[in-house]
């Protein structure tokens, strides 16, 4: 591929050098808009929580036996845990499983499920057949539950486990999708034209058809981040995965099962947080989404 | 065609377009897809709009209407339609029942204007009923009568699904949805685009046709100045949402005034007449955003282009008799 | 340069009111390209024109027949040969607007061909930027305003011209153009069509030019062969000029007559008619345009009329009953008012 992309020697025209305009494009249209600006903020807000949160904090959060279940106060923002320790900081040093396998489960569910689907849709035939009944196979296995099961063999101390059995488990309904686009697309006057031009396969996969579905891949990719959130924080909660790190699913699960946040409005802020931080999260990429399709349609783009 | 139209500066039956300026909302702000267009569409007879895409020909057929649809907003004018009254002051129920009545619209490519899942006979009825007519044998008796006087198979063509039809079946189609109402203006916007030439003919023909037979007033749009020759009595050209020329026909393509107008009928593939003879049009045509807010439209593209042009918009004058041309560059005259 | 003998493809029926089974695409038609001609196929929608063009460019398999390019049988080639000879026969499309990758720029879509030939001669990355340069500036274009931008920003002509400039990177032998100006609006067409001329005659390339338009033909190549096409089978065939000045076929004279009088200018001609009739598939028995023709008789519905010359040898027609007719337009000469 790398032969396909000239890299940008001289730059007298746009055209010859375009990744740079691309950002800046791309900036502009998330500016276009004040809720895109907030949606950005709080990914970007979580992101940085997940890189750096661990290091704000020692490896051992410091407990405080006078301030067990504390309400929020200046001292706690978010109130305190069962053994006096901050909220904030186990939200914030929570972020990193959770996110960072979030993110895993996210890209295997795009690489495979668009890989698959490009494939499948562009060559037909029998490597189609194939493809689609092993996607049918995927999409048949209930995720949730063989996590569960997993969960009773296999170690998820390590997010990209968790963000790996995630991924392959949820990949199916993309790879419909993005076969069913390529099938259309490769019908279209330009892809022909490439053809004719005796172009490699894998130019006109990733470069001619692939792009044309950047929006809806990009939206996936993001959708299925909360997805994979939602899926890993219930294993947690729930309780059938050992925990190993401090994260929210943990959160949840203890301030219901131990503090009795159902009954007791004192576990409540312990609780509360980390659901916080989710629902934040989710806003964030809702917010964000809208600028996406912008940002990857040039139609869209150049338009604003 | 027949004789042309009788000399006269006012018609009373003609459709009264004036002052009329539509503005399109664009990230560069409002911008005017048609500016203070006057014109008469005069009944009875066949008229074309002929312009380039984006010259505010079709802008001008839904502005007669009054169907422009957001973005665009239609800022001001009038549209006198005789014993109706301004058009533009119809809304709601009353200008949807005006359609019915009064507009016939046939659409560009008629495929995307049909329901894919229904078929042509349903379709139809549910049109009338749309319309108060309940009367379901009546409407289908009408539907077949036009088709079969289109040259088409009419059973078959109601009991079809739009797909299953040729792209001139389609477009004859479309022209049975315009008259079903019994309109007494039929607008064909480009009605043979998507057509070879022998479907084009008979389309042109057909609409020929229906047009003496039923006392209609149509308006043809089109690019094609071929279509235009062939059928119109009268044209007008668009240019950037202007009418530049208007004027019956055969004086306007023997003599065209307006350096637009001449360029156009240069640059048709003609099967007579010398090869070097033919010139292409230079330039390209204009979208909302590019044309100069100052001065002639046209002048980025005019042989004829000067100094004035930059700052004043021309003025019309009138030509072809009763007709009107807009250019500096040309005398009025009378 | 391209040779083609007795071509046939046959597609299998789809559903819609076509009868089951398969449907004779093209019926044994045999013509030839030359080396930097001009030839222009005229007929319906649904004559199997188009399927011709796409076998030429390959693009669509045949069934039998014979494709000699330079006196080589495409048959007898490897793989690898077949491509790169077919990669020197570019087909531009009938809709520029799908022609154009929408989500990239003209510069990405022009570098994409070039990168693959910069590969193959071991040229430098400049070679492929005044590549792409050079071949905007031959289809009439200004590489520095349409290199950057993306095929929407485009009107309908620039982009058929970045389509001609995108089959220009790989030096073709010919241009196959199927339609190409028939979505244009008619006041660019004229722009086109001398392209398409220049390039046959400055630039050698054969053009194969698909249309249904017979006006458009003259101005590609007025000297060129052209060949009238009417389901699947060639019904008349001459030098472009001349068959359109006296067409003795029923079917080229039909055509010729659709062509839109510009009353005011031109008077129609004396013999001109338009079948009313749509298009009827007709039989392998007799002549395929009896059904719709107005001067057919009785031998027409019985019997198939074989390859005729008519006067010189490169006029070929089959009709029973050829007769030349006034069916074109002809010039009002200074009838002013």
């Amino acid at each position: 591929m790398a032969a396909i992309t000239p890299d940008p020697p001289r730059h007298s025209v746009p055209g010859f050098g375009p990744r740079a305009a691309f950002w800046v494009t791309a900036w502009r249209i998330v500016k276009a808009k004040p809720s895109r600006l907030v949606g950005l903020g709080i990914i970007a807000l979580f992101t940085w929580m997940g890189i750096f949160g661990p290091m704000l904090y020692p490896a051992n959060l410091p407990i405080d036996p006078n301030a067990i279940y504390a309400a929020p106060s200046w001292h706690f923002w978010l109130g305190t845990d069962f053994e006096g320790t901050s909220n904030l900081a186990l939200v914030v040093t929570g972020a990193r499983y959770v996110l960072f396998a979030a993110l895993m489960a996210a890209v295997f569910t795009v690489v495979i499920g668009t890989g698959v689907g490009l494939i499948s849709g562009y060559y037909m035939g029998a490597a189609d057949g194939i493809l689609m009944r092993v996607t049918d196979f995927f999409l048949t296995i209930p995720g949730f539950p063989l996590l569960v099961v997993l969960s009773t063999v296999w170690n998820f101390g390590q997010p990209v486990a968790m963000g790996f059995v995630l991924g392959i488990t949820g990949w199916g309904a993309l790879a419909r999708a993005v076969r069913s686009q390529t099938l259309s697309l490769r019908e279209r006057g330009f892809i022909e034209a490439a053809r004719g031009m005796g172009l490699p396969w894998y130019h006109i996969v990733f470069r001619e058809i692939l792009p044309n579905m950047g929006p809806y891949i990009a939206m996936n990719l993001l959708v299925s981040v909360t997805g994979a959130i939602y899926a890993e924080v219930g294993l947690f909660y729930l309780g059938v995965v050992p925990f190993h790190v401090n994260n929210w699913g943990v959160m949840l699960n203890l301030a219901v099962f131990t503090g009795g946040a159902m009954e007791s409005p004192q576990a409540l802020p312990y609780l509360l947080s980390p659901l916080a931080a989710i629902l934040i999260l989710t806003l964030g990429v809702v917010l964000f989404l809208d600028a996406l399709d912008e940002i990857f349609n040039p139609r869209l783009r150049e338009a604003s | 065609m027949r004789a042309i139209e009788p000399r006269g500066r006012t018609d009373a039956s003609a459709i009264r377009i004036r002052d009329l300026t539509v503005l399109y909302h664009t990230e560069r702000g409002m911008l005017p897809a048609l500016k203070d267009v006057n014109l008469d569409v005069r009944s009875g007879i066949i008229t074309g709009f002929i312009g380039e895409s984006g010259s505010g020909k079709t802008t001008l057929a839904m502005a007669m209407m009054n169907t422009i649809r957001l973005p665009g907003r239609i800022q001001r004018g009038r549209v006198e339609v005789p014993n109706v009254g301004n058009v533009l002051e119809f809304q709601g129920e009353r200008l949807r029942r005006l359609h019915g009545q009064m507009f016939g619209f046939v659409f560009q490519a008629s495929s995307n204007s049909l329901n894919p899942l229904k078929r042509i006979g349903s379709q139809l009825l549910d049109l009338g009923r749309s319309h108060g007519l309940t009367n379901g044998r009546q409407i289908l008796a009408d539907a077949k009568a036009l088709a079969h006087r289109m040259g088409m198979d009419a059973d078959r063509v109601l009991t079809a699904y739009q797909h299953e039809l040729s792209g001139g079946m389609r477009q004859r189609v479309g022209i049975i949805f315009a008259l079903i109402l019994r309109a007494q203006v039929l607008i064909l916007d480009e009605p043979t685009t998507a057509l070879d030439m022998l479907s084009q003919q008979a389309v042109l023909e057909i609409v020929r046709e229906i047009h003496v037979e039923q006392g209609l007033t149509t308006v043809i749009i089109t690019h094609d100045m071929g279509v235009v020759a062939e059928m119109a009595q009268r044209v007008a050209v668009l240019y950037a949402g202007r009418v530049v020329e208007e004027g019956p026909t055969p004086e306007v393509l023997r003599e065209p005034r307006h350096p637009y107008t001449r360029g156009l009928l240069h640059a048709i593939p003609r099967i007579t007449g010398s090869l070097e003879e033919a010139q292409p049009l230079s330039g390209s045509p204009p979208d909302l955003t590019t044309v100069p807010s100052q001065g002639c439209v046209f002048r980025d593209r005019c042989p004829l282009r000067m100094p004035v042009c930059d700052r004043v918009e021309p003025e019309t004058r009138s030509a072809h008799g009763d007709g009107v041309v807009a250019c500096h560059g040309v005398t009025a005259d009378d | 340069m391209i040779e083609v003998k007795n071509l046939v493809k046959t597609f299998p029926a789809q559903g819609g009111f076509l009868k089951q089974g398969e449907v004779q695409a093209v019926k044994g038609v045999s013509f030839s390209i030359p080396a930097s001609g001009a030839v222009t196929f005229i007929g319906e929608s649904g004559c199997g024109k188009t399927t011709i063009g796409r076998i030429l460019t390959g693009l669509e398999s045949y069934d039998s027949g014979e494709i000699l390019y330079n006196g080589m049988s495409l048959a007898d080639l490897s793989p690898t040969e077949r491509r790169d000879r077919l990669r020197k026969v570019q087909l531009i499309q009938q809709d520029p607007y799908a022609a154009l990758n929408p989500s990239r720029t003209v510069a990405q879509s022009l570098t994409a061909p070039l990168a693959w030939e910069a590969k193959r001669q071991r040229r430098s990355k400049t070679w492929i930027e005044d590549r792409s340069r050079e071949v905007l500036t031959q289809v009439g274009l200004n590489p520095d305003v349409v290199l950057p931008k993306y095929p929407h920003m485009l009107s309908g002509g620039q982009r058929q011209r970045v389509v001609v400039a995108r089959a220009l990177t790989v030096n073709p032998d010919v241009l196959v153009a199927d339609e190409a100006v028939s979505m244009i609006d008619v006041s660019l067409r004229l722009g086109i069509l001398h392209l398409l001329h220049r390039l046959c005659t400055e630039e050698g390339i054969a053009v194969l030019f698909i249309t249904h338009d017979v006006a458009a033909a003259r101005y590609v190549g007025s000297d060129g062969s052209l060949y009238v096409i009417y389901q699947g089978e060639i019904v008349e065939q001459g030098r472009t000029e001349e068959l359109i000045q006296s067409p003795v076929h029923p079917y080229t004279q039909s055509l010729l007559s659709a062509v839109p009088v510009l009353r005011g200018l031109e008077r129609p001609g004396e013999d001109r008619y338009i079948p009313r009739a749509e298009f009827t598939s007709g039989d392998s028995t007799a002549c395929r345009f009896a059904l719709r023709c107005r001067f057919s008789q009785e031998r027409c519905r019985t019997e198939k009329p074989l390859v005729t010359t008519w006067g010189k040898d490169h006029h070929r027609h089959t009709c029973h009953f050829p007769a030349p007719r006034r069916v074109v337009a002809e010039p009002i000469e200074n009838e002013r008012l």
